[in-house]
């Protein structure tokens, strides 16, 4: 068999000995450097299959089973669509979720770029002592997702928690914002927007990037600050804002860890900070509907990929690259 | 193009430098190490385990799992010391945590095949695991005699029986109890509460406390399902009949109505701080984060209370005819149906419930001994002023307890957790007690379907 699959010297044409001898040396050398290729790549790629890739095919297959959790995979139903027919036709705190999560990215995400552009327009200058500054604003955004951070918010949002005593100096009685169903969602959304650290930085780095000539251009032909923003600072970063707001979505998306922590895993108050991870993950760890938490995460990770292709899909509209063939 | 691929298929390993593995298996080569590893380490692993079945004294390692506080920690782990000390070849892995994500967490071991040999549940999870088969049937360990429950009341451990197997031994007994703040009422003069008040009674004494202490006089139990079980109880209705619901939404509407009434004559905190007390956790039971003057829990957390206030607390059953609550396991102890070590994890259980040197360890701190017998001598020895609070209403109620109801059903914890939804959304006062009801009603007949 392995002779059949050998080059066979008599089919090959004039002139390519030639090409064959120059790549016959280098192209061994190709081969075993390939093979060290795979040996590098191997802790990523056993990693890739055993972590993310098996386990997510499993939950694809999962999400047409009525699994739950203790039921061993050996006894496991198929139920075809069964728990996606139940998603979109009857199950209402589901749509509940995707509200609640929705809001959620459409206040916070724009809001967290705002703050981090502006914020990189004003450290992008040469003050002293400009680098603490940035550091400092990073400060929060490394603390990300920990519980520990989402326990001091809740704390400090409390009826009788810090922000409250700072609003009472000025006379306002505050309210019991963690535990205020009209208002739980939107500390969370604080909370989110006050940890624009990681994009701050990107959007910094993207600053640096700017020509000075053509802000020098710009105010040579009379632009004003806000013109020379509108007109150079913005078409010259939007490949930067478009990749902040492609990742900044997905995490907004993804929120969970603050929603789990400041409502003890319920979403409570009534259901105020139900995000979808969080529904989710009370489906299928709390409730055993494992299954049925497979598809809501499939329907999930298609949910992004389409609202991700939306992006990149407009994003030739307005993204400018200045490298790129179009100009 | 490339030029094919040389031959390699009988290349002896010591050349592989010299003829490089075709792409595809190399990949399949990976695929297989991948699916392999995992499999070569269970192997490993049950190889450990082989022999303890066989040699009644080889070396066991049982695994055992419970949620509780720092204090059940200690009791816990010097009665499974005693244990050790009997049996030497025996030594216990021990894991514990708060009750908010145990059954998360349970659930996750068992689904990861790593299930404890030996775990605590209660009439909450119970069915939901008796149902899915991961609980032994300890019916045949009880009929050889190796797990004894001669002493126990009857109804005691049949309340661990669903669908005709002892799926969990009761761990302890205990009911639902009232808890105030005695220090408050004494300080501000006020009567405390009894056993056997009506509802009425009980909110009409609670508007009084808030008015004279200006702390709000009771929690709001509408999110409570024992607090509501009980009232059910009292009205000649059930939370559940077989497999179905034992009430119905105007039922529910009367009982959200009720507290209704309570809330607005301010007998009852904000809703905020009703919801801050609806977590199970007990460090945030109002009534020792002085937010109220009272809670609802059950009366074996008395001691774990106390520890978290330095007020004087007192105990008593909850409002209305006390015959509707009853001798309830408040917790079980299961053993895991894949276990290797089956008989050692019941000889376990017996031995807590039933060797007079574990139990006096053991104390009340998980409800009343099961042991009647030695339920008499932890009485009589207990020194710690809560358990003997505990204790006493547990004795005074005794007598009056009605039947026990049917251990609750599969669905049930998505039933609680859609009762506090409901429950909250009428304290916030977004949606009317009958609108709240209704959509509790068909939230639980969904989740029980």
């Amino acid at each position: 068999m392995a002779l059949t699959t050998a080059p066979d010297p008599t089919r090959r044409g004039p002139g390519s000995d030639r090409a064959h001898a120059e790549r016959r040396g280098p192209g061994r050398f190709r081969h075993s450097e390939g093979l060290a290729g795979y040996v590098f790549l191997s802790p990523w790629l056993i990693g890739l299959m055993g972590v993310t890739a098996i386990p997510m095919l499993l939950s694809l297959y999962l999400s047409f089973t009525n699994y739950d959790i203790l039921t061993p995979f050996s006894e496991v139903e198929w139920v075809g669509l069964a728990n996606y027919e139940r998603m979109f036709t009857a199950d209402p705190s589901y749509w509940h979720a995707v509200r609640v999560t929705v809001t959620f990215a459409l206040i916070a995400v724009p809001l967290k770029l705002a703050a981090a552009l502006g914020v990189a327009l004003l450290l992008n200058r040469a003050w002293r002592g400009v680098g603490l500054f940035r550091g400092l604003f990073y400060l929060p955004s490394l603390l990300g997702g920990s519980v520990a951070l989402a326990i001091v918010w809740v704390n400090m949002f409390n009826r009788d928690g810090a922000f409250n005593s700072l609003l009472s100096l000025f006379g306002i009685t505050g309210k019991p914002w963690v535990n205020d169903p009209d208002w739980a969602l939107e500390t969370l959304m604080v909370l989110a927007i006050w940890q624009f650290g990681a994009p701050m930085v990107i959007f910094l780095a993207g600053l640096k990037q700017v020509p000075t000539e053509l802000y020098e251009a710009a105010s040579v032909d009379g632009a004003n600050r806000f013109r020379q923003f509108r007109n150079v600072t913005l078409p010259m970063l939007s490949p930067v804002i478009f990749f902040n707001l492609v990742l900044e979505t997905i995490n907004g998306f993804q929120g969970f860890t603050a929603a789990f922590v400041l409502s003890n895993g319920t979403g409570g108050p009534v259901d105020s900070t139900l995000m979808y991870t969080l529904n989710l993950y009370i489906t299928g760890f709390t409730d055993l509907n494992m299954g049925y938490a497979s598809a809501m995460a499939w329907v999930f990770l298609l949910a992004i990929a389409v609202i991700t292709a939306i992006f990149f899909s407009t994003g030739r509209f307005w993204v400018h690259y200045s490298d790129g063939e179009d100009r | 193009m490339h030029p094919a691929t040389p031959p390699t298929t009988d290349a002896p390993v010591g050349r592989a430098h010299r003829t490089p593995l075709p792409r595809r298996r190399l990949l399949r080569g990976l695929l297989a190490v991948t699916v392999a590893a995992p499999l070569m380490f269970g192997a490993a692993a049950c190889g450990d385990d082989g022999g303890g079945a066989a040699d009644p004294n080889a070396p066991v390692k049982l695994s055992i799992f419970w949620w509780g506080g720092d204090a059940r920690a200690k009791l816990t782990e010097d009665a499974l010391a005693l244990y050790t000390k009997k049996h030497p070849n025996v030594t216990f892995e021990k894991t514990w945590q708060a009750n908010q994500g145990y059954f998360d967490k349970l659930a996750t071991l068992t689904a990861g095949g790593n299930p404890p040999d030996l775990f605590q549940i209660d009439d909450n999870y119970l069915a939901e695991y008796a149902a899915r088969n991961t609980t032994l049937d300890l019916t045949s360990y009880q009929e050889s005699g190796k797990l004894d429950t001669s002493k126990f009341p009857k109804s005691l451990w049949q309340y661990g029986v669903v669908d005709g197997k002892l799926a969990g031994l009761a761990a302890g007994e205990n009911t639902q109890g009232l808890v105030y703040n005695k220090t408050l009422l004494t300080k501000h003069n006020l009567p405390e509460p009894t056993t056997g008040m009506t509802w009425e009674q009980h909110i009409a004494w609670a508007e009084q406390v808030t008015a004279k202490t200006k702390v709000p006089g009771t929690q709001d139990p509408s999110a409570d399902y024992k607090a509501l079980w009980v009232w059910l109880r009292q009205q000649g209705k059930d939370l559940y009949k077989g497999k179905e619901l034992g009430f119905t939404a105007e039922d529910v509407t009367t009982w959200f109505d009720l507290w209704k009434g309570a809330r607005d004559r301010k007998a009852t905190p904000s809703a905020d701080v009703i919801h801050e007390g609806n977590s199970s956790d007990v460090t945030k039971q109002l009534v020792v984060t002085g937010k109220s003057a009272t809670s609802w829990v059950w009366a074996n957390q008395m001691p774990d209370l106390k520890k978290n206030t330095k007020d004087e607390l007192g105990v008593i059953a909850y409002p209305g005819d006390p015959s509707a609550q009853w001798a309830r396991a408040s917790m079980y102890w299961s053993v895991f149906k894949g276990s290797k070590n089956k008989d050692i994890a019941v000889d376990v259980i017996n031995f807590l419930n039933n060797d007079m040197e574990a139990v006096k360890l053991l104390g009340t701190d998980r409800g009343l001994p099961s042991n009647l017998d030695l339920r008499r001598v932890v009485s009589d020895d207990t020194t710690d002023p809560a358990m003997k609070q505990s204790i006493a209403v547990e004795a005074e109620l005794t007598q009056k307890f009605g039947e026990s109801p049917q251990v609750p059903i599969k669905g049930h914890s998505k039933v609680k957790s859609e009762l506090i939804k409901a429950a909250e959304n009428a304290q916030y006062g977004r949606a009317t007690p009958a609108e709240a009801a209704a959509q509790f009603v068909e939230a639980c007949k969904s989740a029980i379907a």
